[in-house]
């Protein structure tokens, strides 16, 4: 690295080719404390995942409504059953209402275009921005200032309590933490008992097809820093309703 | 540098954190809570051994193929479009760190919690650049502000008040604010909102890699790491070598172990895997991301069979929380980056240099508290022992205490001898004796009798009144006093009627 470089794809070229280097001693020096042969081949992992007892366990429907209800709430989060998507408007709607909300900011996903959300809420004086439709936009920005971020859950796990949430060129991640107020929307076909429903399918995806951000997220943003005092909303969203749909 | 680190032994900064109410009070309050979080949490859940068990044989499994899944991840992240670097020392990660930094001509980094920068004084060296560095995890934030170092892992600025916070963040607003928390914490979420989107580079730490996929996962519950991970324009992640697992479904016995044992939390608010920089059509994510792999003596402890499993830490910190040793004296007093059983082995065995961090592991009662709150069983309490032989081995043992064993050897293995220097200690202690103890802090009485009384030799000891006692009790103590057997007999009876021994 002592040679000076002038741009700055040269500059990580020549660290990339350093790294390539450093590896193979930082492995041979492992192998080499382990005082055996490098070991280049997948090895037999017979401890894979959680114990055989634990992936067998699955609640039904209604036992994980109940549980990732109780669950959410005890972390502090909102739960509302709702019938169907046009329930789950009118519910955002009458929020936005309520909290005389400015800026509401919302995925680029199709149950979401249909929602109509738009029609609903500049009437009542908010804006929805839609992520990403703007290349020259500057979404985080975007996202910073809004009071509303409306996204649909990829997953939820009962037993966590928990909604899980992928990224990609129409579901930014900023949408899930920037906003003061999250409504996640949760089809119930897509509520599990357990983290080990969701987490084999990234195993299964491969690294070619994850997005770059997978979030799970379980209840409102906090921190307990301060003399052990519960405090919500420290940098992500301190108000966080998950609403069932179905 | 806080006021405890600059004393220079473990026994030091333990009485500047002893001489502290408010932080024993706080240490105290703080552990029990999350240690009966913990219980309350592993309870529930149910089956709790088979899960440390299978978090065991899964780190295990991952350590003992290091050279294998740490490669596999390399190359993964690298096919993610993630620079990879590798640093054997804590100096070649700051190299890399600065030079990143300055690369990207950076006025500024936003960080979420990362033990391993602090391992390296990260901070102070991109202060040294020019380059302001922010720690945004609240607890951290405070004790930046007032130039300290984290004492607990899990919650860092147990030790402060929330007057000391108000005080400090007050400083900072050129406003008063009140000492209330949520105040306190309102003004902190907007100050740190314009410095996320200001910052030129996001740094964090890694709680594990995967090596299957290349992703890396955090573990938090403000937001903070995913705002530095989501924001800035590049982000710099430090991670050890060991925090290799190799699989998404391995995630799941991590995060069912972790959240409970840190906090009692079925899982923190937020969990993120992050595999690579955005996308190129994502609008947001790092454009361009970083991660440096450092050893920094971890590699040390590999093929050692006794501090091999240290690298099985997932760094909940239920061993803090367990400890009696860490109950009483604070994070501080430990003098190193990790404290509590944990670090009193981790910072030894990191730095391979036994003489000076010695005293830590004396600062432990080996009650093996520590192994029992460990979600991967790690023996701390059985690796404090071998630090503590591997001392004497090196010649690092205390002059005056083995010439003492010795002398204790000889006394004790001879009835005469012994006999004799009792009697001279009878005529001895005769200048010293005050109100039946021996109160003077001299000599080998001086760290005994700084805390208590040495009892005086009696006149006549056990040894002397031996014969008498043996005589009474073969022929004076056959019969029992009959005031004492019927009060026994009333006891049984009592006893019979209620059944269950009182406890049905």
């Amino acid at each position: 690295m002592a040679k000076q470089v002038d741009s700055h794809e040269e500059w990580l070229k020549q660290l990339a080719e350093e790294s390539r280097r450093k590896q193979e001693t930082f492995m041979n020096g492992i192998a080499e404390k382990l005082r055996r042969p490098r070991i280049t081949s997948a090895p037999e992992h017979p401890f894979r995942g959680a114990p055989d007892f634990w992936k067998a366990f699955e609640w039904p429907l209604e036992e994980r409504i109940d549980r990732f209800e109780a669950n959410f709430k005890a972390a502090g989060g909102h739960v509302e059953r709702l019938a169907d998507m046009e329930a789950a408007k009118r519910f955002i709607a009458d929020k936005a209402e309520a909290l005389s909300a400015k800026y509401v900011i919302r995925q680029n996903q199709p149950e979401l275009n249909e929602l109509g959300l738009e029609g609903a809420l500049e009437p009542l004086g908010a804006a929805v921005r839609v992520w990403n439709n703007d290349p020259e936009e500057n979404w985080r920005a975007r996202a910073a200032e809004s009071d509303f971020g409306v996204v649909i859950a990829d997953y939820a796990a009962a037993y966590t309590g928990s909604v899980t949430v992928l990224s990609s060129k129409d579901k930014g991640r900023s949408v899930s933490l920037l906003p003061t107020v999250l409504f996640v929307l949760i089809p119930l076909e897509r509520l599990k008992t357990r983290l080990g429903e969701i987490l084999p399918d990234f195993d299964a995806a491969g690294r070619e097809a994850l997005p770059a951000g997978i979030h799970f997220i379980s209840g409102p943003s906090r921190s307990a820093d301060i003399e052990n005092d519960l405090t919500i909303g420290v940098h992500g969203p301190g108000v966080v309703y998950a609403l069932m749909i179905g | 540098m806080s006021t405890a680190h600059t004393a220079s032994t473990v026994k030091e900064r333990a009485d500047l954190a002893l001489n502290d109410e408010f932080l024993r009070k706080a240490v105290k309050f703080t552990t029990e809570r999350l240690r009966n979080g913990k219980k309350q949490a592993s309870e529930e859940h149910g089956n709790w051994d088979d899960w440390r068990e299978r978090g065991r044989q899964i780190r295990l499994h991952t350590i003992a193929h290091l050279d294998y899944y740490l490669n596999l991840f390399a190359n993964n992240a690298r096919a993610n479009g993630v620079h990879v670097h590798f640093a054997e020392t804590s100096a070649e990660a700051v190299k890399l760190s600065l030079e990143i930094a300055q690369r990207k001509q950076a006025k500024s980094v936003v960080k979420s919690k990362s033990m391993v920068t602090e391992e390296l004084h990260l901070n102070h060296e991109l202060e040294s650049i020019g380059v302001e560095a922010i720690e945004t995890d609240l607890g951290e934030y405070i004790i930046q502000l007032a130039g300290e170092t984290p004492s607990h892992i899990i919650i860092p600025a147990i030790h402060k008040n929330r007057y000391q916070v108000a005080d400090l963040l007050s400083k900072e607003a050129g406003e008063t604010l009140a000492p209330d928390t949520s105040i306190l914490a309102g003004f902190v979420r907007k100050k740190l909102r314009e410095k996320f989107l200001e910052a030129d580079i996001g740094m964090t730490g890694c709680n594990f890699a995967i090596a299957e996929t290349g992703s890396m996962v955090l573990f938090e519950n403000e937001g903070n790491a995913r705002m530095v991970t989501t924001v800035p324009k590049t982000q710099i992640t430090l991670m050890g070598m060991e925090r290799i697992i190799p699989s998404w479904a391995d995630l799941e016995v991590m995060a069912t172990l972790l959240p409970r044992s840190a906090t009692g939390q079925k899982l923190t608010v937020y969990m993120s895997g992050i595999t690579g920089p955005r996308r190129q059509a994502d609008a947001d994510g790092p454009d361009e991301m970083h991660i440096i792999i450092v050893d920094n003596g971890r590699s040390l402890q590999l093929g050692d069979p006794e501090f091999q499993e240290l690298l099985n830490c997932i760094r909940c910190g239920a061993c803090l929380n367990a400890c009696p040793v860490y109950r009483h004296i604070g994070g501080h007093a430990y003098g190193g980056t990790y404290s509590g059983p944990i670090g009193a082995v981790l910072t030894p065995a990191l730095q391979k240099n036994v003489a000076e961090w010695d005293d830590i592991a004396n600062a432990s009662s080996l009650c093996g508290a520590c192994y029992e709150a460990c979600p991967v069983k790690i023996p701390l309490h059985e690796m404090l022992i071998y630090l503590r032989r591997r001392k004497l081995e090196q010649g690092h043992g205390n002059a005056a205490e083995s010439i003492g064993m010795k002398g204790f050897a000889a006394v004790m293995g001879n009835a005469k001898r012994y006999a004799g220097i009792v009697k001279l200690g009878k005529l001895g202690q005769k200048l010293v004796v005050r109100d039946g103890g021996i109160r003077l802090k001299l000599g080998p009485l001086k760290g005994w009798n700084t805390y208590r009384v040495t009892p005086s030799l009696p006149k006549k000891s056990f040894r002397d009144q031996w014969g008498t006692l043996e005589q009474e009790l073969r022929h004076g103590l056959q019969e029992l006093d009959p005031n004492v057997r019927s009060r026994m007999e009333s006891i049984m009876r009592e006893r019979d009627n209620k059944g269950g021994n009182g406890h049905g």
